[in-house]
């Protein structure tokens, strides 16, 4: 018990404090950076579970990856120079409510579940992992790629310029980097 | 298929068919001509296949030969198809031929239409023709309740075929609705007869309390469609239809249909003595009224209507009184000359242009044809020996003899007097004296018009010869015997017709006017039955109306509305948020939960 | 580090992702949200393939990649949301409304 609540103390210090941060901070850049941080303190936990590939895998795409992109997505559709807008009370108040509801009933559901059937066991090496990535999950393996490639081509097409008349607003006009319009 | 049954389907399919082409391809219709064609031939086939019917002579054996119509859990509900016997066929014939020589007749008489009315009357023709024959030859009383109600659709359709004629139009819908009133009572009598007997057949033996409602709402549909008093309003009115409308449906055959009718089913009669004596009086009182009317119409043809309306007042006492044979009978010389007086009316009326007595006059010499056959008519009509009419009225006068104290007997007698007082009447207006202003240019009629008369002719005079016949085919007997009820009728005829060209052949109609205007006063009874109408009929559809409307659209209404309403209420559950829905996903993940651990 | 604590704290996270998902009012902030609740998934299946040999590990790849293109996604949804109204607030994408 107590080990747990060391646990739960340094868990809260790896992720809980910066997720609470992600999902209450009134500037966006700095929710940004506070996911990087959850998604780091998350690296550090896979880590402590044996799994370093994957503490690897995550800093390099999350981190690296997503968000870098977020940082993107917040700097194209900024407004003026700091976005900070306040939570509705009244949502906050179902939110808040709707997530505590939501705890509750896992946590409770998890409290009760017999988990001794659970041991420790060891962790496969990366060797393995990648070996079975070609081998037993090698069809999830390219079903994974094919969904990457959907994604980035649908992310495209959505995000391409077709307006015939572009947002006057859109900061990228104003300066004149729009490239030319298809009808 | 024997023979005789062959011939019989020829009679109902021959004009079928007429109708049914002309129905379904219209050009023959619009053409006028082609569909005129098309319902002659049907119809000669149909008289011809009648006369060859009557020559076989099926008085001995009986022919009947149907299939079942509407087949309900292996039984046959009703069954369709031809009876061919001694009451049948004679009827079948009459019907036919006469109905061949109206439309002949018609052929040149309704040659001022345009062709598409032309072709559209002819196509009703042969639609009437199929209907009649189809109720004469009815193996039981479904089927002659299907011919009845389409010969009354018929009639609604001729009597409005001019029906840009207010006139026209209301006296086609008065008939209508009327005749359309007292069929409910035939209606009701099938119902009783398959609740009883699980059939519709006349020739079954019933309690007699059944016997007695089936034969009373049979009888109230034979008020109708026969114009008895009170139901028979609507029969002057029906002369609004063309001429030779009146002389086929209103006169000779449709209007004949309920006295058929009461012979067909005179098994289902026999064993209804209360009724029968309804019948008698009821007969005397058509009879006797209508001839009173008769005596003071201006109009020829509404003489001639409350004529055939008197006539089969005695037709019908004569059924009251048990002779079918009777009534039968004169049904069928009534017929010839009823419609010969009727074509050679409407032969007078094209030559003046007009139907009133007052533009007629001193036509005998300029329409010899015309006025010799009428004559005849007019002869037979009043009874005077020895045309078709005296004999038919002898045996009808003979049957009555003794019944209800000699009542009827001698008011049928009086009315024979006041028969041919009024027709007296009618012949030395139209053909005698000098012609009005109107007469003066008068014709005589084309041979199309004439032939027909002159053919309508001869069984008027005749007609009475094949009594015998008849007689022995319904099975019992007509002796022509010198007794004290042939003597008196015909004393009582030809003294009307003294009378009447006494009255009438000096001078116009000075005689009897103030009379004659009071008896006008009668028309009360067409008054109540408008007030019936007005007062009743109408405030009850209006009525009904209103439920239709606005409980039963309402009903329909509500629910839509109730839709619409419903669907707006909800639709604020749609608010197009973006966090709304995530909430709703949450919550419903969350309730998965809940109800997953629950287990 | 018990299975059970680990479980209890990724729930937690869980259930704060939820709370930004329901809460926030830009779309990039309710993104981030969603990346912490898949983040919370990960980690249990982490912890599974620890205690009690689940094959955890493959799946936890497989999600990253769903992620990963799902805010590539998410996030070209978000631009096409701030050309037409000029900002990335969610009520704005409110045309299917009743």
């Amino acid at each position: 018990m107590n080990g747990e609540l060391g646990f739960g103390a340094l868990a809260f210090v790896l992720v809980g404090f910066p997720a609470l941060r992600v999902v209450s901070s009134r500037d966006l850049v700095r929710a940004v950076l506070w996911l990087a941080v959850t998604l780091l303190g998350t690296a550090v936990l896979y880590a402590l579970l044996s799994a370093p590939f994957l503490a690897g895998v995550q800093v390099l795409t999350y981190v690296g990856g997503v968000v870098t992109l977020m940082v993107f997505g917040v700097m194209v559709t900024r407004k003026h120079a700091g976005n900070t807008v306040p939570v509705e009370a009244a949502n906050r108040l179902r939110g808040a409510l709707a997530a505590l509801g939501f705890f509750a009933a896992l946590a409770w559901a998890i409290l009760r579940t017999d988990l001794s059937g659970f041991p420790p066991v060891s962790t496969p090496s990366t060797q393995e992992l990648a070996q079975a990535l070609l081998d037993r999950y090698l069809l999830p393996f390219e079903v994974a790629s094919v969904l990457l490639l959907a994604a980035i081509v649908s992310a495209v097409v959505l995000a391409r310029r077709r307006d015939p008349a572009p947002d006057p607003a859109s900061p990228v006009e104003r300066r004149g980097l729009g490239e030319g319009s298809t009808p | 298929m024997s023979p005789s049954v062959t011939l019989a389907l020829v009679t109902l399919a021959a004009p079928l068919g007429a109708a049914l082409i002309s129905v379904v391809i219209p050009p023959l219709r619009h053409r006028g001509v082609p569909a005129a064609l098309l319902t002659l031939v049907g119809s000669v086939l149909a008289t011809g296949a009648a006369a060859t019917l009557v020559l076989q002579d099926v008085a001995g054996q009986a022919v009947r030969a149907t299939v079942p119509w509407l087949v309900v859990q292996g039984r046959g509900l009703g069954e369709v198809g031809v009876r061919l016997d001694a009451v049948s066929v004679p009827m079948l014939a009459v019907v036919c031929l006469v109905a061949l020589a109206v439309q002949v007749y018609s052929v040149a008489y309704m040659h001022g239409e345009t062709p598409r009315s032309y072709g559209r009357y002819f196509a009703y023709h042969a639609l009437f023709l199929f209907s009649m024959n189809a109720l004469v030859l009815a193996p039981d009383l479904l089927q002659a309740f299907a011919g009845w109600e389409l010969v009354g659709l018929v009639s609604y359709l001729l009597i409005g075929f001019h029906f840009d004629r207010p006139s026209a139009a209301r006296a086609a819908v008065k008939a209508f609705w009327m005749t359309k009133l007292a069929d409910m009572g035939f209606l009701f009598a099938l119902l009783l007869l398959f609740a009883r007997t699980g059939a519709f057949s006349w020739d079954v033996a019933l309690r007699p309390e059944v016997a007695e409602a089936t034969a009373a709402l049979v009888f109230l549909a034979v008020m109708g469609k026969s114009a008895q008093f009170p139901l028979h309003v609507w029969l002057p009115d029906a002369m609004e239809g063309p001429t030779p409308v009146s002389a086929l449906l209103h006169a000779a055959t449709m209007v004949a249909a309920g006295v058929y009718l009461v012979v067909r089913a005179d098994p289902l009669f026999a064993q209804a003595p209360w009724v029968q004596g309804g019948m008698l009086w009821i007969g005397t009182i058509t009879a006797v009224f209508a001839a009173l009317l008769g005596l003071v119409q201006t109009d020829i043809k509404r003489v001639l209507a409350y004529s055939t309306c008197s006539q089969l007042g005695f037709m019908v006492a004569a059924l009251g009184a048990g002779s079918a044979f009777a009534g039968f009978f004169h049904l069928g010389t009534h017929a010839f000359f009823k419609a010969l007086l009727f074509l050679g009316a409407g032969s007078v009326i094209h030559a003046v242009h007009s139907n009133y007595l007052s533009d007629m006059g001193g036509l005998g010499r300029k329409m010899p044809v015309t006025a010799v056959t009428f004559a005849a008519g007019a002869l037979s009509l009043s009874g005077i020996p020895p045309f078709a009419g005296f004999a038919s009225k002898d045996a009808i006068l003979t049957a009555v003899e003794g019944w209800a104290g000699w009542v009827p007997w001698a008011l049928l007698l009086a009315t024979a007097f006041l028969t041919a007082f009024y027709m007296g009447r009618v012949l030395v207006l139209t053909f005698l004296g000098k012609p009005s202003a109107a007469a003066a240019h008068a014709h005589e009629s084309p041979a199309v018009m004439t032939g027909p008369l002159v053919v309508l002719a001869i069984p008027t005079v005749a007609g009475g010869f094949l009594g015998p016949w008849l007689a022995r085919g319904l099975g019992t007997e007509l002796h022509l015997h010198l007794g004290r009820t042939p003597v008196l009728a015909s004393v009582a005829a030809l003294g009307g017709l003294a009378l009447s060209v006494a009255l009438y052949g000096r001078g116009r109609e000075a005689p009897l006017a103030a009379t004659l205007a009071a008896l006008d006063r009668a028309s009360l009874v067409d008054r109540v039955w408008a007030f019936g109408y007005r007062g009743v009929l109408l405030p009850l559809s209006g009525v009904l109306r209103w439920v239709d409307r606005y409980l039963v659209d309402g009903l329909m209404n509500g629910l839509g509305w109730g839709t619409l309403e419903a669907g707006a209420a909800v639709r604020p559950l749609q608010t197009g948020r973006v966090r709304d829905y995530a909430l709703a996903v949450v919550l419903g993940a969350l309730a998965l939960l809940v109800l997953g651990a629950w287990r | 580090m018990t299975l059970r604590a680990l479980l209890l704290v990724a729930t937690a996270l869980f259930s704060v992702g939820i709370y930004g998902l329901l809460t926030r009012r830009q779309a990039v902030a309710l993104l981030l949200s969603i990346e912490v609740m898949a983040n919370a998934a990960n980690l249990v299946f982490v912890a599974f393939a620890r205690y009690g040999g689940a094959p955890g590990h493959p799946l936890v790849l497989f999600a990253l990649a769903v992620t990963v293109a799902e805010v590539a996604v998410g996030l070209a949804l978000v631009l096409l949301l701030y050309r037409r109204h000029g900002d990335t607030l969610l009520e704005l994408a409110s045309e299917a409304k009743g």
